[in-house]
């Protein structure tokens, strides 16, 4: 068992009902394979430093969590097949450190 | 205002002495240390897009060592953090 971090990158012309049930389809993955969610961050809608399939802007999306190497396959091959996904990033951590946010500032304004 | 009136006359009587002429370069422009393997050191990480801003150019293209005085080992974790933020396209 590893700490992993994953963010999804959406498309920008979601509603809100399609992202929270995209954030809840990939919770419930990681914790049906063997994983445990820790953390869950929402950074908003933020623009891309250049365009990607044609989308400016995109959602993000965060997770953090613990899990084993068949957990990061199965998230990645349903990543793969979604297609409201643009980019994803899974990176591998020896310890998280769930106390600094980022994207804080940019949520509330 | 004794004190400081005190620290002024070191510092120039110090500064009078190591210098031999005018042309010598001060010493301390060249053992300049790393900023970000100091105590309390921002955290190198791709989530962190202000301090990686710091050490890129307008062009994206990332500043090399010798400018910016990074140490060897944090400057490998520099661009391996900006290219992954590069596929999030936070960059």
């Amino acid at each position: 068992m590893a700490f992993y971090e994953n963010t999804i990158v959406t498309k920008q012309d979601l509603t809100e009902k399609d992202l929270k049930s995209l954030k809840e389809k990939y919770n419930k993955i990681i914790n049906n394979s063997s994983g445990k969610v820790i953390k869950i961050e929402e950074w908003g809608l933020l623009s891309l430093a250049n365009k990607i399939k044609n989308y400016k802007k995109g959602f993000y999306i965060h997770y953090k969590f613990e899990g084993a190497g068949k957990t990061i396959e199965e998230i990645e091959k349903k990543i793969k097949i979604d297609s409201s996904v643009i980019r994803y990033l899974t990176v591998k951590y020896k310890e998280l450190d769930t106390t600094n946010e980022f994207f804080k500032k940019n949520n509330n304004g | 205002m004794k004190r400081k009136n005190k620290k002024f006359q070191k510092k120039n009587s110090s500064n009078s002495l190591n210098k031999l002429s005018l042309f010598q370069k001060s010493d301390g422009k060249f053992s300049r240390k790393c900023p970000l393997s100091v105590k309390n050191a921002p955290i190198v990480d791709y989530k962190n897009i202000s301090l990686l801003k710091k050490y890129m150019s307008d062009n994206g293209k990332i500043i090399s060592s010798k400018i910016t005085s990074v140490s060897f080992g944090k400057q490998k974790k520099l661009t391996k953090e900006i290219k992954k933020a590069k596929i999030l396209g936070l960059l």
